[in-house]
């Protein structure tokens, strides 16, 4: 106890010491007196309180002692090099290559192209053996592509207007073959006006930024092409995705949304649905009218993407509109292609004439692209005419579509996609039998082992006088990956014998690689 | 400008309960009554903001701007002294109160922009005023400005007024509350939600049938960022 208490002495004496020393000189500083008035009042004999304030003030004074951070651009991930790290950094820098070398897929992908010889056509020639094939890959659904009277036609025309357009069409490139287009089509469908864009992949991409802006909501399917997923992309809007062609899908989706938009009591946007009209993923057609019924049920505007269904689908062509017999100004922004439908290139947009003329200064695609070139116009012009004049070729077009599919059908170890009115037909390996037992409900599918097998396929097909193709995505940037398929685009070009033997061919190929894989 | 849904609770506020709802068709996304989820992030949304400079923001940076805070909160006490009957506490917790009340209506709580909303295409749409300042940057001068504001509002009036305990308390909680917690960075562009169902807008309510393709590998398009091209 003694130990303790001396060896304690002298520390509480030193202590003691130091604190009447600080206190005085803290006195000795002027203004002291005044802050230790204030201290004094403040604490007011709480000591509760004035721990909380103190940790209050702590807490700021840290708050402005910190330094700056940077703001929430990309600049945040930036590391700051010293000059000597930076020297370091140089000199150690080898340049890579532009392009990293190809893998060996990509390179067989890439050497499985053809090269043909001459135009296009529904029978190529193939430069490497000189053969002539069968093209089922092209899109040239009416046989107009080599067409000798568009020919001619396109031929004058150019000889009248040269090639190029010189401008976007609104500042000096819209010639007047454009405007006889746009009304072409727009009597042709039975709208009140067209727009006419100079590609027919950027069309769709192009019409819904035009429309759908942030805030508004899109319903879309969840197998609409690229294209219109990058047009989403761009809009901003909120998106909410159905099933594809699920119609009971799409509903609940659309009282979803209503139920939603009261539950926050949000203001009322613009609402949309976008879908198309035969899918090119698949081939599957929508149900039109139990569509528009949606629509105008819960208020929803229109955007129908006729790119394959333009010009192949219905009595004269008109597309899905004539084939329910659904009047086309129920749609209310109809977007097309001139390219797949008519044969010549570009794409058009449908609708009544607000709808048109809005988009003559706000759409991307309209205003910054350079318009078509004259001749390619009156070609497609020239196809209207066609096509309305011989109604035939959309009957042969569907007879060659049933016979192909009957030929297909009874292929082993396929399974075809789509409607039996598509002028597209895809197929997809089947699935091999074990994966029936897996308890889940979607059987898996290996991509790059099917992509093999129908690359195979292709090759085979090809060696034996049919020009194939798979249906090629990019991968890793659409929003589903769908099965691979290899895609039929069927051609009223081809009489019903020259189908049926084409559809053999591919049969036999089937046969042979995948009895070679087992 | 529009309307959040969400109120920002101070974090020792959010539990994790289970608590199933039975008024949703499909799935049930989440089983928490409270949610913290970040607003704003998306790669277009930060390349729109950055197109132009933000005005609306901007004005904070300026020398008046901070005085205004002193002159407003002067007259203020000075016009509450006014009324008849009013005691010291009582008016310095009323000036405390509407400070913090007008404050965190202005820089918390209204999302948006008033002007210029066509330069930045709605990308400040989910943005308080003080999430836009200075494009986000944490601890700049404004900033710490309109940090110190409020602490040193409560500082004054506790120094010049002798509280009873429950009027300390509601000040001091009401200056945590609506001052302190929703300037944190760590709440930069956090919401908190009650009852969050379904994230915003992106999946539909999940029919039986769906198509094989779903189950490969769903890539939202609003989710590819810089990352996937590079």
């Amino acid at each position: 106890m003694d130990s303790s208490a001396s060896t304690l002495e002298p520390l509480l004496a030193f202590l003691a010491y130091s604190s009447s020393k600080l206190e005085s000189t803290f006195y000795k500083i002027p203004g002291s007196a005044v802050v230790a008035r204030y201290v004094k009042s403040s604490h007011q004999n709480d000591p509760g309180r004035t721990i909380l304030e103190l940790i209050l003030v702590i807490f700021a004074i840290r708050t402005l002692l910190q330094s700056r951070t940077r703001a929430d651009r990309s600049g945040k991930n930036f590391i700051k090099f010293s000059e000597k790290e930076i020297d370091e950094l140089v000199d150690e820098w080898t340049p890579e290559p532009l392009t990293q070398p190809l893998t060996e897929w990509d390179q067989r992908d890439l050497s499985s192209v053809p090269i043909i010889s001459g135009p296009s056509g529904p029978k190529p020639k193939i430069l490497a053996t000189g053969k002539t094939v069968t093209n089922l890959a092209s899109f040239n659904f009416a046989g107009l592509a080599g067409n000798e009277h568009i020919k001619e036609r396109a031929v004058d025309t150019l000889r009248k207007y040269g090639l190029g357009s010189c401008g976007p069409p609104g500042f000096y490139g819209t010639i007047d073959v454009h405007l006889d287009l746009e009304r072409d089509i727009a009597e042709f469908l039975g709208t009140e006006a067209s727009i006419l864009y100079s590609q027919g992949f950027s069309t769709i991409s192009s019409v819904i930024p035009a429309f759908c802006k942030r805030g508004d909501i899109i319903v879309a399917d969840r197998s609409v092409n690229f294209a219109i997923q990058k047009g989403i992309q761009i809009s901003r809007s909120t998106v909410r995705w159905f099933d594809h062609n699920d119609l009971k899908s799409l509903e609940d989706a659309l009282q979803s949304v209503d139920k939603e938009r009261k539950k926050r009591k949000a203001p009322l946007t613009r609402r949309f649905i976008i879908t198309e009209g035969i899918f090119e993923r698949d081939g599957e057609m929508v149900d039109l009218p139990k569509l528009i019924e949606l629509k105008f049920k819960y208020k929803y505007r229109l955007i129908l993407d006729e790119s394959i269904s333009f010009g192949t689908v219905g009595r004269t062509g008109r597309g899905l509109t004539e084939l329910y017999n659904v009047p086309a100004s129920q749609i209310d922004m109809l977007v097309g292609s001139v390219a797949n439908g008519l044969c010549s290139a570009g794409g058009f947009c449908a609708g009544s004439s607000i709808v048109v003329d809005h988009q003559r200064i706000n759409a991307p695609s309209f205003v910054f692209s350079a318009s078509m070139p004259a001749l390619l116009a009156t070609s497609a012009s020239e196809a209207i005419t066609h096509l309305r004049n011989t109604p035939s070729v959309l009957a042969t077009l569907q007879e060659n579509i049933r016979a192909l599919r009957a030929v297909l059908e009874k292929t082993e170890g396929i399974t075809l996609l789509g409607h039996r009115a598509s002028p597209i037909v895809h197929f997809s390996l089947r699935s091999t039998s074990n994966t029936l037992v897996v308890p889940s409900s979607a059987p898996a599918f290996d991509a790059e082992t099917e992509e093999r097998v129908l690359q195979d396929i292709v090759d085979d097909a090809l060696a034996n006088g049919v020009l194939l193709t798979r249906a090629k995505h990019l991968k890793g940037q659409e929003m589903i990956e769908s099965r691979p398929t290899i895609r039929i685009a069927v051609s009223a070009a081809f009489t019903k014998k020259e189908v049926e033997k084409a559809a053999a061919v591919v049969k036999a190929s089937v046969g042979r690689v995948l009895s070679r894989r087992r | 400008m529009s309307r959040p849904t969400s109120i920002k609770l101070p974090p020792h506020l959010t539990l994790q309960p289970t608590h199933q709802s039975t008024d949703l068709k499909g799935r049930r996304r989440s089983g928490s009554i409270v949610k913290v989820e970040e607003v704003g992030g998306r790669v277009e949304e930060m390349l729109d903001r950055n197109a132009y400079a933000n005005i609306n923001a901007n004005w904070v940076n300026a020398k008046g701007a901070w005085l205004i805070h002193v002159v407003l909160v002067f007259t203020g006490k000075i016009i509450i002294d006014t009324i008849p009957g009013m005691t010291q506490q009582i008016s310095w917790t009323l000036v405390n109160l509407i400070y913090l009340a007008l404050s965190y209506l202005m820089f918390h709580w209204v999302t948006g922009i008033p002007f210029d909303n066509e330069l930045h295409g709605g990308a400040y749409d989910d943005l308080t005023l003080w999430e836009q300042i200075d494009d986000g940057a944490q601890y700049t001068p404004s900033k710490k400005w309109l940090f110190t504001a409020p602490i040193l509002l409560f500082l004054a009036s506790t120094h010049y007024t002798n509280y009873n305990p429950w009027l300390f308390a509601v000040n001091l909680t009401a200056l945590i509350c609506f001052a302190i917690i929703p300037k944190l960075p760590q709440l930069h562009r956090q919401r908190v939600r009650f009852l969050a169902q379904d994230a915003s807008g992106m999946a539909t309510p999940v029919t039986p049938s769906f198509s094989h393709s779903d189950k490969a590998g769903i890539l939202d398009p609003s989710s590819i960022t810089d990352a996937h091209f590079q």
